[in-house]
């Protein structure tokens, strides 16, 4: 018995409930909650997105100009890299103390020449380089050219031009890695190397890491991000943190494998006929840089 | 055969322009879609063959030069349009940086030399070559599309010249621009060009093409051996060899300056004139005028100049084969 009063108990109950559950329902059909109603058109706001764009552009750009160092295909003009270098400052030099503009125009055709042996994208790199900050130079000549000065407002774009073409010529013959191995041909202490090799290496991995961060930061900002600004503060020092621990860690591990702070060239480029031909014809601008020195 | 500015009307100089547009229009749009993007620095090593062969002044009887042009050679191994944007770009280069041809007359001179001489050598070259069907035939073309080519070219360069006394005066009837008539102009271009520019342009067609067919017959024709190294040997070559244009002395035919055409006249019986037109006409000052470079004896400066055209046509055009998209 007290099992059915208890079953009883419990049907009414359930009745009390349905009944409940359905003058809600009733209720519920006419009144839809006012937030499901209102249409929801979120149109965000367009935002141009242009420091982050361009962060990553010019971090792509770098990664790409690293990367290109290792894709590179072989080229004719592979000096041997200290030979080169030393002939770059050699060049650098005579067009810096020349006044002769005829001394400038033979080191410019020669430039000229060298550089149409060379393949399209690296032409289009090296002329990218120098073509730009030559604008520029002449721009800031411009003054100097109106107010009569023709001499030193032509003489200093070409040797602008010429200049950058040269540091064109020797970044893009020569890796980087051979680089900074060259320089302790030329006696640089062994920290600036350690440093200048760290540095190469680390603005790739650096790179790519913050490349992720910026696109993290992109995709996460839908519309306008007010504080998407303070988030460059994380971006860098978050790689700042990274790149102190990778930093130990690297070193760590090169002390584990008996670095003792001294470096050693193992692979010793060989002196070819190449070589010796780069050496005599900047032998031989040296002696038309003392030949033309009398002229204007 | 350069026209320098102010021996032509300026009116003619638009006309001669203006009839250059659509050649130019048409020669892009074919090249662009017949030519790889792999073959167009060829257009640039084609460009400097022709700017190279224009150096070699050969000296012509009546105390005149002349040169070859190299048309119908680029027309036979880049095709005719490929030929003409070699060409024009050549002789822009020309007239910028070494003042040789002016900047007014720019489209006269390409309309002679870079539309008349390759399309006419090229499609006599290709008539021969079709009826007589052997390799002698394809070198009897070449022979005489190259002699017939510049030489029509000359023709179109005297023509102009001489309609210019008849077309331009001033009210007291003397020449504003070139003073020389058609019966003077036709025979001083024409006879050299005939007699000896147009062997020397022949004899530079065959032999450079019978060259580049035995060595690398794949650098200009699609799909056979490629040995680019023997054309850039080539083009050295002639490049050391440019001085030899200077041995040839005294200034070609329709090419002086104002001073010296006022000795010239005076010396033909017209002394104390020299055309209005020219004497305050447009100057413009080249980088390197006349391939001399002053403070340097005269072959080296023509060395250099050779050098620094022939690596700024090749550098252009390499440029602009890495610009062009593939086709898919």
């Amino acid at each position: 018995m007290i099992m059915s009063e208890h079953h009883m108990g419990d049907h009414i109950s359930q009745e009390g409930t349905d009944q409940q559950k359905k003058s809600a329902y009733t209720s519920s059909v006419y009144t839809i909650p006012d937030w499901l109603m209102a249409s929801e058109i979120y149109e965000p706001q367009t935002e141009r997105d242009t420091f982050v764009n361009k962060s990553i552009l010019s971090v792509f750009s770098l990664l790409s100009k690293i990367k290109a160092q290792e894709t590179n295909q072989a080229l004719w003009y592979d000096i041997n890299t200290p030979v080169n270098i030393a002939g770059t400052f050699l060049l650098l030099l005579l067009v810096a103390l020349s006044k002769s503009f005829v001394f400038v125009l033979i080191i410019g055709v020669y430039l000229l020449a060298v550089l149409s042996t060379f393949d399209a994208p690296r032409l289009v790199r090296i002329l990218k380089m120098s073509m730009g900050t030559t604008l520029f130079s002449a721009v800031i000549m411009l003054p100097a050219f109106l107010t009569g000065n023709s001499y030193s407002s032509i003489m200093i774009p070409c040797k602008v031009l010429i200049s950058i073409t040269i540091m064109g010529l020797l970044s893009q013959s020569a890796k980087w890695n051979s680089i900074t191995g060259a320089l302790k041909k030329f006696y640089i202490p062994d920290i600036f190397i350690l440093i200048l090799d760290i540095a190469i290496k680390y603005m790739y991995m650096l790179g790519e890491l913050s490349l992720c961060l910026f696109q993290a930061l992109k995709l996460r900002s839908v519309g306008k991000n007010k504080s998407k600004y303070s988030s460059l503060a994380g971006i860098t020092g978050t790689v700042f943190l990274q790149s102190k621990e990778m930093a130990e860690d690297m070193y760590h591990a090169m002390e584990c494998r008996g670095f003792s702070g001294e470096y050693h060239i193992i692979h010793k480029q060989r002196i070819r006929w190449k070589d010796i031909i780069f050496m005599v014809v900047n032998a031989g601008f040296i002696v038309l840089f003392f030949y033309f020195r009398s002229y204007q | 055969m350069h026209i320098p500015d102010n021996y032509l009307s300026p009116a003619t100089c638009a006309v001669m322009g203006g009839a250059m547009v659509p050649v130019w229009t048409r020669a892009v749009r074919k090249v662009k879609a017949e030519l790889s993007k792999v073959k167009i620095p060829m257009l640039g090593v084609g460009a400097a063959f022709s700017f190279l062969l224009m150096m070699f002044n050969i000296p012509l009887p009546g105390g005149t030069t002349g040169h070859a042009v190299g048309g119908t050679l680029l027309a036979i191994l880049l095709g005719p349009y490929g030929a003409c944007i070699s060409i024009t770009v050549a002789l822009f280069l020309q007239a910028l940086l070494f003042g040789d041809g002016g900047i007014l007359s720019f489209g006269a001179n390409c309309f002679n030399m870079a539309f008349v001489l390759p399309f006419a050598g090229y499609y006599i070259y290709r008539m021969i070559k079709n009826s007589i069907k052997s390799e002698k035939g394809e070198f009897i073309g070449m022979a005489f599309g190259s002699y017939v080519g510049i030489n029509l070219a000359a023709l179109c360069t005297a023509i102009e010249f001489g309609i210019q006394p008849l077309l331009f005066k001033d009210a007291a009837g003397q020449a504003l621009y070139c003073p020389y008539p058609l019966s003077v102009s036709i025979p001083a271009m024409v006879l050299p060009h005939l007699l000896v520019a147009g062997i020397a342009e022949a004899v530079f067609t065959i032999a450079i093409i019978l060259f580049i067919k035995r060595v690398s017959p794949g650098s200009f024709y699609e799909g056979k051996k490629e040995k680019n190294k023997s054309i850039y040997g080539l083009i050295i070559m002639l490049v050391c060899l440019t001085p030899l244009g200077i041995l040839a002395a005294g200034t070609a035919w329709g090419e002086w300056g104002a001073e010296e055409i006022s000795g010239l006249l005076s010396a033909d019986g017209m002394t104390g004139f020299t055309p209005v037109g020219m004497q305050n006409g447009f100057s413009f000052n080249a980088v390197i005028p006349d391939y001399a470079v002053s403070g340097l004896p005269e072959p080296a400066g023509y060395v250099l100049s050779a050098i620094a055209g022939t690596a700024i046509l090749i550098i252009f055009f390499k440029i602009l084969g890495s610009l062009k998209k593939e086709k898919e």
